[in-house]
């Protein structure tokens, strides 16, 4: 008797686990075929969408902004060993902004923005769905997805886009300034090189890198949001699971993403 | 006592309080962080043991991320792998140097930040949530009422627990991206195994790089997060700005030390 109780523990474990990821897939599954209903046509409410937008976007520039200037300088700082271990300062602009492009600079802007937006957002709506204001949205006869998530959801996959562009141009702007300063390459070599080797497939393998983790930050964080249950904890608890799950959708996608276009 | 008529601010003023409230918002944290660092360091070196708290903490910090890191890790390598390729087909023709300058990257690079970065998104709002929901529902003013400092009670196991298990995790991470990328090679390329799998590019410096960097990953992430919960007040509000809070300053810290280490490692480690 003891024995099979001890040998159902691991078997017990890997189906709660596997019911718990099932739910959850479920969850955002049905929230993407929710938003998806309410996109044709678009029914969303207009200043909610202008407040969102300003929210999401341009109160993340700041933080969008320094963590460009780290991506360039970290890349062009690794960029230089190989670069003067085989004496090629003319492939800098090249090797740096291939890497920032294409990979690093989506991801790390989208794990930030997750940080910043995703996990604001299910805080946002767990907070409201814990206070019961999304019960009253529903007797008010005001569906809760056209009036809360959709706003939301489009600000941020408009948003990160164009966050991503404007953190592909910073980190280049602080990749170019540290091969100055750090590894003595001038500027104009530096821009040089980027100009004739970058093409722009690989600026907009990076834009639809960006669409894509918008739009799993999206839907990830307003999923989150809206099932939490059990007060104050509750939420912690959501904010928690919904930039783990938006994190590897992050990354799951950065894959897919990369062989499709590829 | 006369009552003065409410100051009306100009343009001017208006200007330069939006021109100077980030950094008092900025050095606020600062502020913040350095307090509990200190505060943290002090009780690390003088305070109680409590070993077995700090073994439950590494065991939710290590073991129960232990399956995410894995998922990225391996993905992360997997598409490294294959661009890099792609590229190294391309321009140089030549394969053979791919594992080996693979592994360098990833020591140096990808296997501590990526880490980091997801411990951050993992733990970060994970210690910041649990520490804000304790302070908002007064469990900290309870401690505190009981002659416990809070950051000694919270924050100091999950700092211990932290360093090792951010190292732990990272080796786990390298391990698993290291694996990822030479099937890639493999099945993408055809590259051998026994061409990939060589350790000839990697220099002492390359590791004592990634000890430094997991080091100190694994110092700043619960002090962050820490400091975030801590500061926490409100309802459930209070606990979503904390943690958001949390997971944004643990990635900037990560970030930040990555410039300041990576410049220390090229001008000073890695010649």
């Amino acid at each position: 008797m003891r024995l099979t109780s001890v040998l159902s523990v691991p078997f017990a474990m890997v189906g709660r686990r596997t019911l718990d990821i099932a739910t959850e897939m479920g969850g955002m599954t049905l929230m993407a075929g929710a938003i998806l209903r309410r996109l044709f046509p678009p029914r969303v409410d207009g200043a909610e969408l202008m407040r969102n937008l300003y929210n999401v976007g341009v109160k993340s520039f700041p933080i969008i902004l320094v963590t460009g200037v780290f991506v360039g300088a970290i890349m062009v700082i690794q960029a230089g060993l190989y670069v003067e271990k085989y004496e090629a300062t003319g492939f800098i602009g090249w090797g740096a902004g291939f890497a920032t492009l294409r990979e690093v600079s989506p991801i790390m802007i989208a794990l930030m923005f997750n940080g910043r937006v995703g996990a604001k957002n299910t805080a946002e709506i767990g907070t409201m769905k814990v206070t019961e204001q999304v019960d009253a949205l529903r007797t008010l006869a005001i569906d809760p997805v056209s009036y809360l998530i959709m706003p939301r959801f489009i600000a941020m996959v408009v948003m990160m886009t164009l966050l991503v562009v404007v953190g592909d141009a910073t980190a280049l702007i602080g990749g170019a300034f540290t091969s100055q300063f750090l590894l003595g390459v001038d500027v104009q070599l530096f821009f040089r090189s980027f100009v004739d080797l970058i093409h722009l497939e690989d600026f907009l393998l990076g834009v639809y890198k960006a669409i894509t983790f918008g739009i799993a930050v999206g839907v990830v964080s307003c999923h989150f949001g809206i099932t939490v249950t059990g007060g104050a904890v509750g939420v912690g608890r959501a904010v928690n699971d919904s930039v783990v799950a938006s994190a590897i959708w992050i990354f799951v996608l950065n894959y897919v993403v990369t062989t499709l276009i590829i | 006592m006369s009552a003065h008529p409410p100051h009306k601010p100009n343009v001017l003023e208006l200007f330069l309080a939006a021109l100077g409230s980030p950094f008092v918002i900025v050095g606020e944290q600062f502020r913040e962080i350095f307090k509990v660092f200190g505060l943290t360091v002090q009780y690390a070196q003088h305070g109680r043991r409590r070993w077995k708290e700090v073994w439950l903490q590494a065991y939710r910090i290590g073991n129960e991320s232990l399956v995410f890191i894995v998922c990225v890790a391996g993905s992360l390598g997997v598409t490294l792998v294959y661009q890099a390729g792609l590229q190294a087909e391309r321009i140089i023709g030549d394969l053979t140097p791919l594992g080996g300058l693979y592994l360098q990257i990833l020591l140096r690079e990808f296997g501590p930040t990526i880490t980091a970065l997801m411990i951050s998104t993992r733990v970060g709002t994970g210690i910041a949530a649990e520490i804000g929901s304790m302070v908002v529902t007064e469990q900290v003013d309870a401690l505190q009422m009981s002659g416990a400092h809070p950051v000694e009670y919270l924050v100091v196991p999950r700092f211990w627990a932290s360093v090792v298990m951010v190292f732990c995790l990272t080796c786990v991470s390298v391990l698993v991206s290291w694996l990822a990328g030479l099937l890639t090679a493999l099945l993408a390329f055809g590259v051998s195994p026994y061409t990939f799998a060589t350790l000839s590019f990697v220099i002492p410096g390359d590791v004592i790089l990634l000890l430094m960097k997991t080091t100190a990953y694994g110092i700043a992430i619960p002090i962050v997060a820490g400091a975030s919960g801590l500061s926490a007040h409100g309802g459930s509000e209070g606990v979503g700005w904390a943690t958001t809070q949390s997971v944004v300053n643990c990635s900037l810290a990560v970030l930040f030390l990555d410039v300041l280490l990576s410049g220390f490692g090229y001008l000073v480690l890695l010649r």
